[in-house]
Order: C-alpha cells, then structure tokens, then sequence
C-alpha cells in the first residue's frame, strides 16, 4: 500500500493517467479563463515588451503592469513552479547542467525554429494541435501534420548531428 | 554473462535510446547493461522502450534525481 | 552520493505558492484559479514524463508508441469535452470562445518548423516550461531561443500574408452540425490509434 501512495507522489504515472488528468485541467482552463490554454501568445507579448526595452521597437502598446495581471503569464509562470514543485515533492530536485555546446547550440537553434513556427501558424502543441482539435477547428488538424512532419525531419537532423 | 556501461549522463530524450539500441546489438542475451542518468523522462521513456522490446530492466533512483538503470538483453 | 531529503525545501515552497495565490487572489479571483490550475498542469506533465515531442517523434524513430496513443486519448477526451463546456455556456449565457484560427500555407511552414525545432530543443513550448521547472539548463537557452523566434515570428506575419492567401477559420460544426463534427473527429482519432497499434506489433516484430 505504502508503495502505491509512494507513485502518487514520486512518479511515474502511467502515460494514460497522465492523459486524462491533463485533459480535465484544461477544460477546467478552458471554463476559468473562457478561452483555451495556449502559451505562446503570451510569450509573444514578453518577447515584444523585452524588445521595446532594449529598443529593437519603438510603440509600445503592452505595459509591464499589463503583463503582470495577464492570465497567460501566470499559465506559464505556473507550469514552471507547479513543475518544480512536482520534484521537489518527490525530492528529486537539482540543477541540471548542459553537457556539451552542442546541446546549447540545438537548443537555441530549435528554440528560435520553434518560436517561428509557432507564430506564423499562430499557436503550438498545446494551443493548436490539442486546442485546435479540441475545439473542431480545421487548422488543428493540418498543424498536426505538419509537426508529425517535422519531428520526423528534426530526427534526422538530430542523429545526424548530436548522436 | 558480461557487464557494459554506456555513458548517457545529461543527454535528452531519443539520444540515450538510440545510444541503447547501437550498443544492444554488440551484446549478446544474458548480458547486463548499466545505464545513469539525470534526466527524469530519459529514464521513463528507457524503462518502456526495454519493456516494450521485450528485455528485462530494473530502475532504481539512486539520488536526488539520478537514476540507475539495469537492462538485461533477453532477445535480439 | 545519499539521497537527501528536500521536504524542507518543499514546505518553504509550498508557503511561497500560497502566498503568491493569496496575492492573485487580491487582483482577480480568475487569475488565482488559472494560476491553481495552471500549477496542477505543471505538476501533472511533470509526474507523468508527459512530452508531446516524444509522442510524434518516437514512433519514427524508436518505435514505441505509448505516449502517442495517450496523446490520441488526450484529444479524444478533449474533443467532446469541449463540445459539452462549449453547449453548457451557451445554454447559460457564459461568454466562452473556443480557438479556431485562419490558417493557410504557412500553417503548414509554420507547424514543420515546429515540429522541427522541437525535437532539436529537446521539448516543446510546454515541455521546455516543465524542463525549466524541473532545472534542465538546456531548456533554458530553448526559452530564450523561443523569445526571440516568436518575436521574429511575430514580424513575419505581414509578410506571410502578402506572400500566401489565407483562408478562414473553418470550424467543422459550422459546415456539418456539432454531432458529426464530433463523431468524425473521433473516428479519425479511432483509426490514427489503429495505425499506431499496428505500427507497434510490427516495429516489436514478434507476439
């Protein structure tokens, strides 16, 4: 019994628990916020903000007090602690250091692919391919096929590369 | 019965199991292979993919965050 | 190395999360419970390894299919779970909008650029969130990155347009009625688990 209470709190769940619980947290965002769970956009109003500071954009029309009381941010904000949080529970806590340069070049270049991608289609896994679907909404569907497209060429740059 | 170590330590997600997979196939059934890492998903995703192949594997967490993976080669 | 105890660690954070939601709660009480809900999305991707990349790349490339089939049953729940929310606050006059986005060429330029740069970082938006929680520096230079793609992003749409024509959003309830937008979007969903079942037993090569 006690080993059971202990994979509640240590982890792994099995992927399908993991499924179900994430699908009832985001109609429960879905219900609070009236609008669905997305990231990205939220990222987009940071991303211009911090370029208006250091000056690449001139018009300003976000204030950092709007960013403060902004849902998206606190969605974000909260995946980073609640994640942390979760590791902390089962005291697996530390930092983790990047092994080798490569990895920090992947990760930039991916990152900035990604940050791309996800503003010219207009949302990413979370906002267009489970949203999207989940609201019945045909672009869901086609950036699906485009990632599954995608991953599978991200691989092969992957083991070309970094393997 | 021979045991290998293979050095995964820090690396993400398919890597490790690519890495897995080119060394299964210098060992013969029986052998032992010990893998470390710190990486949470890497030693989940690890332990399914053995399972899911059919070998025996053990994980075990070692540290704060670090897990010790014992993978017996059962088939090829 | 002997494995430490954090639960000191877990208290203090625990209070600072209370306090930080006492405080949200003084702004607007939506905003503490996005954030509530926001943490147990957290805490949930977390405890179940839950990775998005993983579950397009992986039956590609390894051959194991568990976390694409329980991608499969996220959306399957997510599909008429929506629909349901969505008929609720219509029938309680609950202003409630669902995302459906024009979407044209560069969807599709957009979702292989993603897909690509998500397999290079390690993560995606979410799971580079929970990677950071979990204190993987790598996936702290993909945030950075992530900043400045979408700000770059950001600025191409213009071009985007101009160059591709977009089309509306289509909402599939619109053109067929909720009902059958639902069932073949399931049906869908049944048949891509089928495909991926059967992607499996050949990739194992044995049972």
């Amino acid at each position: 019994m006690r080993k059971e209470l202990e994979v509640i709190y240590k982890g792994p769940w099995a992927y399908w628990v993991g499924a179900v619980v994430l699908a009832i947290l985001n109609i429960a965002v879905l219900v609070i916020r009236q609008r669905p769970w997305g990231i990205t956009t939220n990222m987009e109003d940071w991303s211009v903000w911090i370029a208006s500071k250091i000056g690449l954009v001139n018009d300003l029309n976000l204030t950092f007090q709007e960013l403060l009381v902004a849902d998206g941010t606190y969605l974000n904000l909260g995946i980073i602690l609640g994640a942390f949080w979760a590791t902390v529970v089962a005291s697996q806590a530390r930092f983790h250091p990047i092994k080798e340069g490569k990895f920090a070049v992947s990760a930039l270049i991916g990152g900035i692919l990604m940050g791309i991608g996800a503003r010219i289609a207009y949302g990413c896994n979370i906002g267009l391919v489970l949203n999207g679907i989940a609201s019945s909404s045909l672009s869901g569907w086609i950036f699906m096929i485009a990632v599954f497209i995608g991953a599978w060429m991200g691989a092969k740059l992957l083991l070309r590369f970094l393997v | 019965m021979v045991t290998y170590q293979l050095d995964i330590w820090g690396e993400m997600c398919p890597i490790p199991i690519i890495k897995t997979q080119r060394k299964l196939k210098e060992m013969s059934c029986g052998d032992v292979l010990i893998l470390e890492t710190d990486h949470s998903c890497t030693s989940r995703a690890l332990v399914v993919w053995a399972r899911e192949h059919g070998h025996d594997i053990k994980e075990e967490e070692v540290s704060n965050g670090i897990w010790r993976l014992e993978l017996i080669k059962k088939r090829d | 190395m002997l494995k430490k105890s954090q639960q000191k660690l877990n208290l203090g954070f625990s209070i600072f999360i209370l306090l930080l939601i006492l405080l949200l709660l003084q702004v607007s009480v939506k905003l503490a419970l996005t954030f509530a809900v926001s943490l147990g999305l957290g805490f949930v991707l977390q405890k179940s390894r839950f990775c998005f990349v993983s579950a397009f790349r992986d039956p590609l490339l390894t051959g194991t299919t568990k976390l694409t089939e329980a991608v499969i049953l996220l959306l399957a729940i997510s599909v008429p779970g929506f629909a349901i929310v969505y008929h609720l606050a219509e029938t309680l006059n609950y202003p409630l909008q669902l995302y459906v986005t024009p979407f044209g060429i560069h969807t599709f330029m957009g979702g292989i650029l993603f897909g690509t740069g998500m397999v290079l970082a390690g993560g995606c938006a979410s799971g580079v969130l929970m990677r950071i929680g979990e204190g993987f520096a790598m996936q702290m230079v993909a945030l950075g990155g992530l900043l400045i793609g979408v700000f770059i992003g950001k600025n191409s749409i213009p071009f985007m347009l101009s160059t591709f024509y977009e089309f509306p959003g289509i909402f599939l309830p619109d053109i067929m009625g909720w009902g059958p937008a639902v069932a073949l979007q399931l049906f869908i969903l049944f048949v891509l688990w089928k495909v991926t079942r059967w992607w499996q037993k050949k990739q194992k090569g044995f049972e």
